[in-house]
């Protein structure tokens, strides 16, 4: 009798503690997601729009309060909110990037109305995204929607610069496998003792929309909150090792520069003057 | 360029003006053609990120907004107005403007070594050196606004040169509004206007090309003469000029206009990597601010620099202004390459009247030139397409790039023959001219 209990409370610890187990891998998988299982609407073309149309900064915790309430003649579907980052990962050489992102999406996703997948990027500090070549993008085809909000001035170093997000819009494939190439440009870093400046990317908040009408006024669109889960291959941070100016530079990099503009100020005032005086000697002796 | 041994007034065979102002012509609305065709083909644009800017402000201003609206737009609310045609005919009606001020730059040219008595074979060679250098087509054709601002610089010079005091200082005001650097040439230019040398209304005894000896008297400095007539006049209409494009544009645009287009041009200080020297250096700064003495300290050189030249050329104007311009760009704070483009307008001017051959002296200082530019370019692609911490180099770069430049000014200075623009007047009431031979 007393092994057999044994083995039941052995049994139920097991349970319990393979539940728990369970519940933390389901934890660290979710990554960054802001809300659990969440719908909301939006009557702006941009969901950054409805968030700064009541926030003024990018605050983590503010984040969370952007859903609206939905009308009720919009139509709630029961859709479970979870997609996979495939891939993440900055491509390319020098300052000037591509961010890349590959998101796989569900079966039942493309199954509902919600058409439009919302990436909001919120940028590290130290890179921008440029409007007006996203704009020629976006003409292009390459996305459906795309915005920058925030801090977009393209010639402030990083340290004077305030954080800005990019707001994509593209339209989910048939295979449920979504790849998007974001443009990005590295801002000059503050001056630091490697020669490089370490930009870490989070991951970005998704979600899924119904299409938007354009010109339809007081459209009320829904948006379903998705939760991030990486997959197997997609461990590491996504890390730009950007160019810096070095700390140690600075002083001889100064008296260096000031001595090479007075010496080289110096031959010009040299030359000038002895110039000046050939000429007036060669007139003496017309004269 | 030698003077003595060729026939007077005999073109090549091969290319009189004509020829070359037509051929410059179709070159510039080919690659016009080009460029759109390249933008809407390839990846990289043909056109120039500026004129985009300019566009968009234009197309702001027609649609009666700001242009300043548009981010990284600094320039005067003219240059948008120019630009208004763009929204209204097509895109490219500012490229065929600053083509087409490109070539009258060449008219100039020539004018105004005409006028001095340049030979037609050493005029045309010159007009060559200005409309066929591969970065005077480029640029105006890529939609680039400085040719426009070199034609005013040589109407200016050509007004002077006809009298035409007036008008030459309506320009001058109006230039220094549209891009403020001209600003520089307003000692030199009021130090030319002696009442000796250039009366008001009549046209100015010129010093020709052949004219051996120099007429300059020994200078005795006269209070009463520094304000003379001419110079009070030029002084008030181009300031006046001047200070009427500012308050207009300020009564439309407000502060924004007084910020972008004349404020960021003066204490521009741009920590990007530039062919500048200063750029290391202010990077390096840019967390904290300059104390007053420390930027008085990095104007220093090119003040000294700009004075120097001044009291030591200013009688033979145009070279005067080409080195001050030379300075001017070398010590700056920023050098972008467009800035090059002021003294390129200039040099066909003093070519004539120098002693350097281009075999070998000649050749030398150009590769010199545009060597230490392509050494800065390989580290400038290093650091920002390869990612690479070269910043230290790519400053060492900009440094050889300063050493060039002092180098080919001093050669052009030692191998000028001194002309000055005016004359003497023979007689003291001006209304006989007799000129000096």
């Amino acid at each position: 009798m007393g092994s057999k209990r044994g083995r039941s409370v052995i049994a139920a610890t097991s349970i319990f503690l393979a539940m728990s187990c369970l519940n933390s891998i389901s934890t660290t998988q979710v990554g960054t997601s802001m809300l659990d299982s969440d719908t909301f609407c939006i009557s702006d073309q941009y969901i950054m729009q409805s968030y700064f149309t009541t926030q003024s900064s990018l605050n983590e915790s503010e984040f969370r309060h952007l859903h609206k309430e939905c009308s009720e003649n919009i139509p709630y579907e029961d859709v479970p909110a979870v997609a996979t980052l495939q891939h993440r990962d900055v491509t390319g050489e020098g300052s000037h990037r591509h961010l890349l992102t590959t998101i796989k999406l569900r079966s039942f996703h493309l199954q509902s109305h919600l058409h439009e997948l919302v990436i909001v990027e919120r940028l590290p500090l130290g890179v921008f995204a440029d409007p007006f070549e996203l704009q020629s993008l976006q003409q292009r085809r390459a996305f459906r929607d795309v915005s920058v909000f925030g801090d977009t001035d393209l010639e402030q170093p990083s340290f004077r610069s305030n954080r800005s997000v990019v707001e994509i819009h593209v339209e989910i494939n048939g295979n449920g496998e979504t790849s998007v190439k974001l443009p990005l440009h590295a801002r000059y870093q503050p001056i630091g003792e490697s020669g490089y400046s370490r930009v870490e990317f989070g991951e970005p908040d998704l979600f899924l929309c119904s299409r938007h009408v354009p010109n339809q006024e007081h459209e009320q669109r829904r948006c379903l909150v998705l939760s991030v889960g990486r997959s197997k291959t997609q461990t590491r941070s996504v890390v730009w090792e950007i160019p810096a100016g070095i700390r140690s530079h600075t002083e001889y990099v100064s008296v260096v520069t000031f001595v090479a503009a007075l010496l080289s100020a110096f031959s010009i005032l040299v030359a000038s003057l002895l110039s000046s005086k050939v000429e007036s000697c060669k007139n003496t002796k017309e004269l | 360029m030698s003077r003595g041994s060729e026939k007077p007034d005999e073109s090549p065979k091969w290319m009189s003006f004509r020829t070359l102002l037509v051929s410059s012509m179709l070159l510039r609305v080919f690659l016009i053609i080009y460029g759109e065709w390249q933008d809407s083909h390839m990846e990289v644009r043909y056109t120039d990120i500026d004129y985009t800017v300019f566009s968009d402000a234009a197309s702001l201003m027609a649609s009666g907004e700001s242009p300043y609206k548009r981010t990284t737009y600094r320039y005067s609310p003219l240059l948008a107005l120019l630009l208004v045609p763009n929204s209204i005919f097509h895109r490219s009606w500012g490229k065929f403007i600053f083509s087409a001020s490109d070539l009258l730059v060449g008219l100039f040219i020539r004018e105004i070594l005409k006028l001095r008595k340049v030979s037609e074979k050493v005029c045309t060679v010159s007009v060559m050196v200005w409309l066929l250098n591969p970065f005077t087509f480029t640029i105006g054709t890529r939609g680039n606004c400085e040719p426009i601002v070199c034609a005013m610089i040589l109407w200016i010079i050509l007004s002077l040169m006809k009298g035409n005091l007036s008008q030459a200082a309506f320009w001058y005001g109006l230039v220094v509004h549209f891009r403020v650097y001209p600003i520089i040439y307003a000692l030199p230019i009021i130090l030319v206007l002696d009442s000796k040398l250039f009366r008001s209304g009549q046209k100015p005894p010129l010093e020709d090309w052949n004219t051996l000896t120099s007429s300059t008297e020994k200078k005795t400095f006269r209070l009463k003469s520094l304000f003379s007539r001419e110079r009070i006049m030029f002084g008030l209409i181009s300031g006046g000029v001047f200070l009427a494009c500012n308050a207009v544009s300020f009564y439309f645009y407000g502060h924004e206009f007084l910020h972008e287009a004349l404020l960021y041009h003066l204490t521009r200080t741009d920590p990007r990597h530039n062919f500048s020297i200063y750029f290391y250096h202010i990077y390096l700064h840019y967390e904290r601010q300059f104390s007053a003495v420390e930027k008085l300290i990095s104007f220093l050189p090119q003040f000294t620099v700009q004075l120097a030249l001044v009291f030591s050329f200013s009688k033979d104007l145009v070279f005067c202004m080409f080195l001050q311009t030379v300075a001017f760009v070398a010590f700056n704070k920023v050098i972008t390459a467009q800035y090059f483009v002021w003294f390129y307008c200039l040099l066909p001017l003093i070519l004539p009247w120098s002693r350097m051959k281009l075999k070998w002296e000649g050749l030398l200082c150009i590769i010199l030139w545009i060597g230490a530019q392509t050494h800065w370019l390989l580290w400038g692609y290093m650091l920002e397409f390869k990612g690479v911490n070269v910043f230290l180099q790519l400053w060492m770069a900009s440094l050889v790039f300063l050493a060039a430049n002092t180098f080919v000014l001093v050669k052009i200075i030692q191998r000028h023959r001194f002309s000055p623009l005016f004359g003497q007047y023979v007689s003291s009431d001006g209304k006989n001219v007799k000129k000096l031979d």
